[in-house]
């Protein structure tokens, strides 16, 4: 449980940043589920570290020059 | 105050360039017009960003009737329909929705223009040209310090909700009425920013608006061309059959000048429901 801590906080803050930013930068998202969804589904199941870097790699590839898509946080496969 | 440290790089390129823009350098522009500047300097840098997406939502305007099947298909399971939705997006290589990095980009920028005004006594000669179209008298200051800091947060709210009206198309409802509510919620927390922010956020606001207005101009005009002239969309993108299923590429490979796909009637119906509301 103590250990899976700093993983909710990250989660806390994806949810913080929802409500504010996301809120008043409005916008979708290429993937499904979306960036934020990532993030929370990553930090949930891998803690923090790694789930920082998945949801890193993920904003990443959300960018114009990709294509989008269906992508969920534990069809990763950069840990194993 | 975490993101003081890490930010001022940033807080000081905007400084400079804030300084070349203000009436004491270069441009000579008033301080809430060189805010307005860079913001649209912001915006413009953005751009060859968003006509890829404009791009995209023309592409996507053809394949509308397959969308609409996949949405009626999938009406009660939400997880699914979004599946389908992105696998689609994907194989026709078309996406209506922003990607997040460029949104994300936006927030080192506004937060160190935060610090910039938040610091403003660095700024050189601050104390002149701070007035704002006459009725703002220091744009330095709080927007609760002076009823013309309610105003701006008056044409504040209304212009997020017409840049989030835009932005959020692609959501779901209920989701995009909560877009468009929360942003007024949040005005009790705003009149503690300096008015330069909020200009700063207006502007971009409205820059959105206008780019969402030029892109629904540029949108429905696309498909008004036969669709056997569409050289923007190569042969293999064309949809495969009326059901949509992204798998099914067994399409044969038709002579481009034949246009007969059952979509092209539906898609023609759809057009002229746009042209009428226009």
């Amino acid at each position: 449980m103590i250990l899976r801590l700093p993983g909710y906080l990250g989660i806390g803050l994806v949810y913080a940043y929802r409500y504010t930013f996301g809120v008043l930068f409005p916008g979708g998202c290429k993937y499904y589920p979306s960036c934020s969804q990532y993030a929370i589904d990553s930090l949930r199941r891998y803690g923090l570290v790694r789930g920082v870097i998945l949801a890193g790699w993920r904003l990443l590839r959300c960018n114009p020059w990709s294509k989008g898509g269906v992508d969920y946080a534990e069809h990763q496969r950069l840990f194993h | 105050m975490i993101l003081a440290s890490p930010l001022t790089p940033l807080e000081n390129v905007l400084r400079s360039i804030l300084e070349w823009i203000g009436p004491h350098g270069a441009v000579g522009l008033p301080w809430g017009w060189s805010i307005i500047a860079l913001t649209l300097m912001v915006r413009i840098l953005l751009v060859p960003l968003t006509v890829k997406q404009i791009h995209s939502m023309q592409a996507m305007q053809a394949h509308m009737p397959e969308m609409k099947s996949i949405q009626k298909r999938f009406k009660d399971d939400k997880q699914k329909r979004n599946e389908e939705l992105m696998r689609f997006y994907r194989d026709n290589n078309v996406n209506p929705a922003a990607p997040c990095l460029p949104i994300l980009f936006q927030f080192p920028v506004f937060i160190a223009l935060y610090l910039v005004l938040k610091h403003s006594n660095r700024l050189i000669h601050i104390g002149d040209n701070v007035r704002w179209l006459g009725f703002v008298p220091d744009i330095t200051h709080h927007a609760n310090a002076h009823w013309s800091g309610y105003v701006l947060l008056v044409v504040y709210v209304l212009s997020q909700l017409a840049s989030t009206y835009f932005m959020s198309a692609t959501m779901d409802k209920n989701q995009r009425v909560l877009m468009m509510i929360l942003p007024v919620a949040f005005v009790p927390v705003l009149v503690k920013f300096p008015v330069g922010l909020v200009l700063y956020w207006v502007t971009t606001n409205l820059w959105t608006v206008g780019q969402g207005v030029v892109t629904r101009r540029l949108v429905p005009k696309k498909p008004a061309a036969p669709p056997k002239r569409s050289s923007r969309t190569p042969p293999r993108n064309e949809p495969p059959a009326g059901d949509g299923d992204g798998d099914g590429d067994g399409a044969e490979p038709s002579p481009p000048g034949q246009p007969a796909r059952p979509p092209a009637a539906p898609k023609r119906v759809k057009r002229k429901k746009k042209q009428a509301r226009r």
